[in-house]
C-alpha cells in the first residue's frame, strides 16, 4: 500500500498524525535537551541535566526494577491462569464459545480506575473481608494492601494488574488454540503420543505465537502503567509510570519526557518482537 | 494361506440418532490391500476411524490379532494413518515430522536418521529432511505423510482418501506407487475412497458401502463383473440396467426378447435386474438383430466412442471403436456370459 496511490485520501490522516502524534513526540525529544519550567520555552535553556539524571539517579533504576518485577510477576500469573482458561474454552463443547470469552471481557466495560479503587478497598484494613477474617482469627493474611517485599514485589499491585490485564492473555491464546487443526492432534496420537505428550509436542508449540502476543500485551501496560500502582501500591513504592506522573506534576517536563521516551523505546522493541514471531498479526484479533 | 489380521464384528456407530455404521462385519488378512468404497456419508471414514482408535464403536467388537481393541487408544495400536489433508506438523521440518513416531518409541538417534532417510527414499523425496513443510507442494506433502506413517513399520496402514487433493496425473502415479509400496513393505493397507477407479486399480479386495451397510465384498474383477445389486452396478463403472424375467434355466427375457445366459440361482419366472456393461454390447447389422435401435448421440472419448442408442424408448450406453452417425439404425448383440443377472431389491 503506497501513499501515492491513495493520494489525497490519506492527507487528513497524515495531518492528524503529524499534529497529534508527530509534533508532540518531537516536542518531547526537544524537551529532553532543555531545562525549562514546564512548557515555558521563553526561559528555557539548553541542558543535558535530564540525561545525566537518567543514568545517575538511583530512583530511576529502582522505579524500572519495581515496574519490571511487578510486571513480570503479573504476566506470569496471567499466563498460568489464562492458558488453562483459553485451553478449556477452546476445547469445550459449548455451542457458543464466544459467550464465555465475552464473560471475561465484560469487567472491562467498567472503568479500570473504578475497578482498581474497588480492589483497593477490598484489600484495605477496613474492608468486609478483613472484618470477617480478623473475627475468625485469620488476621495475619489481611490486609495485603501495604505489603511490599524487598524485591519491590507488591501483592496488591499484582492483583490489580492481573485482574485488569488477564483478558489480554486469554484472547490471543484462545485464538491460536481454536485455529489448531484437530487432525494434527489425532496424527500425534496416531504416532504414539499420549494426550499429555501431544499437548507438549504439538498443541503448545503451535500456540506459542498466541502466548508471545499475550505476554507482550500483558507485560507492556503492566510495566508502563501508572494508575494501578498509584491506586494499589503503598506510597513508598516508586514505579516508572508513577515517576513520570510525578515529574509532570512537578512541572519537570524535561525529565518526564525523557522517561516517557525510554518507555516508548521499550514498547517499540517489544512490538518488533511480536511482528517477528507473528508476521501475519493473526493472533492480534 | 493368509492370516486374519483384523476383524470387525457387528460394529455399529451412531451420531445423534443417525446410524453411520450399521452392524457391519468384516475381516482383513495380512498383506492385503483392502478398499472401503462408497459415496460420501456411507460410513467408510467412520469405519476407518474406529479401526484407528479415534472413534469408539457403540456396539460390536474390533479384534486385532485375536484381541479385542475397542478400548485401546490410538497411541497404543500398531496402526498408523495417512490423513485426508495430510495433517503434517507445521512447526516441524520434514525430518522431524517423519521422526515423530520413532522418537515416541525412543528409537536411538542413529537409527532414526537411517530409517527417516530410507523412508524419504521410498517416497522418492531423498534429502528433503531439512525442508519446511509449508514449502512443499501438495504431492510432496502427501508423500511425506505416507513416509511419516510407514517409517514406524505399522502392521496396518490406514489411508483416508489420501489422493483426493491431487491432480489427475499425480493421482494416477501415486496409485501405482502406493500399490508398489504395499507389495514391497508387506503392510496391510486399508484404503478409503469414493473413487471407483482408484479402488479397482489398487485393491486386492473392495468393500462397497452405502448408508452404513456393506453392499458387497469382493475382488475388483468380481465386483465389476458380478455386482450384487443395482447400487453396486451403478457405482462401479458404467452399466445398462434393465428389468427382466428369468424364463427358465439359462434363459432370460428382457426388452421383449429371450437371451441365453449363464447365471443360475433364480426361480423360473422370477423378476431380475439385468446388467450389461457398455463395452460388452456389440454393434451388428440391424437386419436379423434381436435388439434394434437408433444412435442418438456419439461422443469421442479418446480410446473409444461412447454411443447412446435408443432401443424401444430405452437408452443404452455402448463403448465401441467404430463410430456411427447419429440417426443411424444399428443392431445390438450381447454374449450370453456377458449378461449379468441380479436379484431385484425391494
Amino acid at each position: 500500500m503506497n501513499i501515492k496511490k491513495l493520494g489525497k485520501l490519506v492527507l487528513p490522516y497524515l495531518v492528524w498524525m503529524s499534529v497529534l502524534v508527530g509534533l508532540p513526540l518531537l516536542m518531547m525529544v526537544v524537551l529532553t535537551f532543555l531545562k525549562s519550567n514546564a512548557l515555558d520555552l521563553g526561559t528555557a535553556e539548553f541542558s543535558f541535566d535530564s540525561w545525566r539524571i537518567l543514568f545517575s539517579d538511583v530512583t530511576v533504576r529502582i522505579a524500572l526494577k519495581n515496574s519490571f518485577v511487578n510486571g513480570i510477576i503479573a504476566t506470569i500469573i496471567c499466563f498460568v491462569i489464562g492458558y488453562p482458561i483459553a485451553y478449556i474454552v477452546a476445547n469445550s463443547n459449548f455451542s457458543n464459545k464466544l459467550i464465555i470469552l465475552v464473560l471475561t471481557i465484560i469487567p472491562m466495560w467498567s472503568n479500570s480506575l473504578l475497578r482498581n479503587n474497588a480492589i483497593a478497598n477490598i484489600l484495605s484494613e477496613r474492608s468486609i473481608v478483613n472484618d470477617v477474617l480478623s473475627n475468625i482469627g485469620l488476621n495475619f493474611i489481611w490486609p495485603i494492601r501495604g505489603v511490599v517485599y524487598e524485591s519491590g514485589f507488591s501483592p496488591a499491585v499484582v492483583i490489580g494488574l492481573v485482574l485488569t490485564y488477564l483478558p489480554f492473555m486469554i484472547l490471543p491464546i484462545y485464538t491460536v488454540l481454536e485455529k489448531i487443526d484437530k487432525s494434527l492432534l489425532e496424527a500425534s496420537m496416531d504416532l504414539g503420543s499420549n494426550k499429555i505428550k501431544t499437548f507438549f509436542k504439538v498443541t503448545f508449540p503451535l500456540s506459542i505465537k498466541g502466548v508471545t502476543t499475550g505476554i507482550i500485551m500483558v507485560f507492556l501496560p503492566s510495566f508502563s502503567g501508572f494508575a494501578i500502582p498509584k491506586i494499589l501500591g503503598s506510597g513508598s513504592l516508586v514505579f516508572i509510570g508513577t515517576l513520570i506522573d510525578s515529574r509532570f506534576m512537578n512541572r519537570n517536563y524535561n525529565f518526564g519526557s525523557l522517561l516517557s521516551l525510554v518507555i516508548l523505546l521499550i514498547i517499540f522493541g517489544s512490538m518488533a518482537l511480536i511482528f517477528k514471531v507473528d508476521k501475519e498479526g493473526e493472533t492480534l484479533i | 494361506m493368509s492370516k486374519k489380521l483384523i476383524e470387525l464384528r457387528n460394529v455399529t456407530k451412531t451420531y445423534d440418532d443417525i446410524t453411520v455404521v450399521d452392524n457391519i462385519s468384516l475381516y482383513i488378512n495380512e498383506n492385503e490391500f483392502i478398499t472401503l468404497l462408497g459415496p460420501s456419508g456411507c460410513g467408510k471414514t467412520t469405519t476407518l476411524r474406529m479401526i484407528g482408535g479415534f472413534e469408539k464403536p457403540d456396539s460390536g467388537e474390533i479384534i486385532l490379532n485375536g484381541v479385542v481393541v475397542n478400548e485401546l487408544p490410538p497411541y497404543e495400536r500398531p496402526i498408523n494413518t495417512v490423513f485426508q489433508r495430510y495433517a503434517l506438523f507445521p512447526h516441524l521440518n520434514v525430518f522431524d515430522n517423519i521422526a515423530f513416531g520413532l522418537k515416541n518409541q525412543k528409537v536411538p538417534k542413529q537409527e532414526i536418521a537411517e530409517r527417516v532417510e530410507t523412508a524419504l527414499k521410498l517416497v522418492s523425496l531423498p534429502n528433503f529432511g531439512a525442508r519446511k513443510v509449508a514449502n512443499l507442494s501438495g504431492g510432496q506433502q502427501q508423500r511425506i505423510a505416507i513416509a511419516r506413517a510407514i517409517v514406524n513399520r505399522p502392521k496396518i496402514l490406514l489411508l483416508d482418501e489420501p489422493l483426493a487433493a491431487l491432480d489427475l496425473k499425480l493421482r494416477q502415479n501415486m496409485q501405482y506407487e502406493l500399490k508398489e509400496m504395499q507389495r514391497k513393505l508387506g503392510i496391510t493397507f486399508i484404503y478409503v475412497t469414493h473413487d471407483q477407479e482408484e479402488a479397482l486399480t489398487m485393491s486386492d479386495t473392495i468393500v462397497v458401502m452405502r448408508d452404513g451397510l456393506i453392499q458387497q465384498i469382493g475382488t475388483p474383477t468380481g465386483i465389476y463383473n458380478e455386482p450384487r445389486n443395482r447400487f453396486v452396478a451403478r457405482f462401479i463403472g458404467e452399466s445398462n440396467i434393465l428389468e427382466g424375467t428369468y424364463v427358465r434355466q439359462n434363459v432370460v427375457s428382457f426388452m421383449g426378447v429371450e437371451f441365453d445366459c449363464v447365471d443360475i440361482g433364480f426361480a423360473d419366472g422370477e423378476k431380475v435386474d439385468v446388467v450389461i456393461r457398455p463395452e460388452d454390447l456389440d454393434l451388428i447389422d440391424p437386419v436379423g438383430a434381436k435388439l434394434v435401435g437408433v444412435v442418438s448421440s456419439s461422443i469421442f472419448k479418446g480410446v473409444h466412442f461412447e454411443l447412446c442408442v435408443i432401443v424401444q424408448e430405452k437408452e443404452f450406453v455402448i463403448h465401441t471403436y467404430e463410430n456411427k452417425n447419429v440417426g443411424q439404425a444399428v443392431g445390438l448383440r450381447v454374449d450370453s456370459y456377458e449378461i449379468h443377472l441380479m436379484k431385484v431389491e425391494n
